[in-house]
């Protein structure tokens, strides 16, 4: 028999592996710009402040515009109070156990099993779920969904992933302009010794390699999140089979029919994109996986 | 020189004492208010369900008159109910009135004209969500109490919580059971 899993320690585990990891992003940012301060001159730092800029604009307007893009995209309603009153009651309770204030409940008209959580503050968030779940899973298994849904809200996963992104998103920019500045400019390094030609190659490197390394890193945070959500769905429900389960029918079930950009495809609860098969790339674990570590909870 | 790095110490130390008790204090605060919260998060509910309950028997009755055993029943656990001075006091009230209002869920069951109707439907899932927020509202006690404790009694939580006076809470004694829902069938 397999080790059984406490859930609070999963929780912790799972918390204290994603921090790391975003320090791990952190690091290589921090360490680029340190290579910039070495080899470019100070006119550079104005084309990199403005980047840096309209990086942050950007995604700060991508996660708070983002999920009422997916939202609309769906054709998601308000889900009414006495047509789901059951779907309310679910979430109400679940924010009682969560302590979070009930997020606005939305349905998505889909046969697809999926549901979603978005909302950059507790007190401003929105859960979404799909007719085709409510209609093929039963009334334990809705619950074990929302509880994981509920649980990203209470982790505060979207202003966590937004945080990593900026990060990612400078990284990325910055090695961008440092492989341009070297391409075009470089006019200053015309006689450099050994020493400095062995720094400026592993410089180039690390600007060529970090933006690809820092994006796995943050889809490695995007899966420990989710497991994170699916710990914290057992907290909730005290019944970890029940999100299990669930798993276990969407993964039979879902035929990827929920149209979605790949852009906005990692917020959903059970990633509608086929590239969820290959793991380095995926933003969610694969569900035997999340299925085999909440049966042994 | 020696001095200066002695001194420099000290200041160290005691800014990140101060620093620590700060968190600590106010850790602690936000702790005890979220779990006097809770326990007033669970009495809503169990309002809540009180206040349903006439609503439920005048239903019942209008398809089952003669169940008046089970309507004594379920009426005297809500006056308990009413009448209970503390929280405590309510919370066991409470369980008399769950298990009243089973049986009457349980009789509804020979009345198909009853369960068929749409007030007796809608009553039925309201007082099955509410018991259920009940249930979770008790759960969000239980864990408020348990980060509590586990940030008092671990280091350095303990030492900055010894300074202020405060130690491991007891748990009131609520019990989390009653999961199981009102007997209800759905198909």
């Amino acid at each position: 028999m397999k080790q059984r899993i406490d859930v609070f320690d999963q929780i912790n585990s799972n918390k204290r592996k994603s921090v790391a990891l975003a320090f791990f992003v952190g690091v290589i940012l921090f360490s680029l710009i340190i290579i910039i301060s070495f080899f470019f001159n100070e006119y550079s730092y104005i084309i990199i402040s403005m980047g840096v800029i309209l990086v942050l604009i950007y995604i700060y307007a991508g996660y708070k515009q983002g999920y009422k893009v997916v939202l609309s995209a769906t054709g998601a309603k308000l889900a009414d109070e006495r047509k789901y009153l059951h779907l309310h009651n679910v979430v109400d309770g679940l924010s009682i156990a969560a302590g979070i204030p009930k997020p606005k409940v939305y349905v998505i008209p889909s046969e697809d099993i999926n549901a979603f959580a978005s909302g950059t503050d507790p007190s401003k968030s929105v859960v979404a779920i799909t007719t085709g779940a409510l209609k093929k899973l039963d009334r334990d298994e809705i619950e074990g969904v929302m509880a994981h849904e509920i649980a990203h809200i209470r982790n505060y996963d979207i202003r966590f992933s937004m945080l990593v992104a900026v990060l990612v998103g400078l990284v990325a920019i910055i090695s961008n302009m440092m492989i341009r500045m070297w391409w075009f400019g470089g006019n200053r390094s015309r006689d450099k010794s050994g020493v400095e030609v062995v720094l400026l190659i592993v410089a180039i490197i690390l600007a060529i390699l970090s933006p690809i390394i820092t994006r796995i890193v943050q889809l490695a945070i995007s899966r420990k999140r989710e497991y994170l959500a699916d710990a914290g769905s057992a907290q909730l429900t005290r019944n970890p089979d029940s999100l299990a389960d669930a798993l276990e029918k969407i993964s039979k079930h879902n035929k990827n029919r929920l149209k979605v950009s790949e852009a906005v495809s990692h917020i959903f609860f059970f990633d509608p994109k086929k590239s969820a098969l290959d793991s380095l790339f995926a933003t969610h674990p694969p569900a035997e996986k999340r299925i085999d570590i909440l049966r042994r909870m | 020189m020696i001095e200066w790095i002695i001194f420099g110490v000290i200041v160290g130390a005691i800014f990140l004492f101060v620093l620590g008790l700060l968190y600590y204090y106010n850790k602690i605060v936000i702790m005890g208010n979220r779990i006097d919260n809770a326990l007033s998060q669970i009495d809503v509910q169990l309002k809540k369900r009180t206040d349903l309950v006439p609503n439920l028997v005048e239903t019942v009755k209008g398809y089952a008159k003669h169940e008046k055993k089970i309507f004594s029943n379920v009426t005297k656990a809500r006056e308990n109910m009413l009448k209970a001075g503390n929280l405590q006091g309510r919370v066991d009230a409470s369980n008399q009135l769950t298990s009243a209002l089973r049986s009457v869920f349980a009789i509804a069951e020979n009345y198909p004209k009853l369960q068929a109707s749409e007030n007796f439907k809608l009553l039925q899932e309201q007082l099955e969500g509410i018991e259920n927020k009940i249930a979770y509202s008790r759960q969000y006690y239980n864990d408020s109490i348990l980060t509590y404790n586990n940030s008092v009694t671990t280091i350095p939580g303990r030492w900055f919580s010894a300074i202020m006076g405060r130690r491991a809470k007891e748990f009131i004694k609520i019990a989390a059971s009653e999961r199981a829902p009102v007997n209800v069938k759905f198909e």
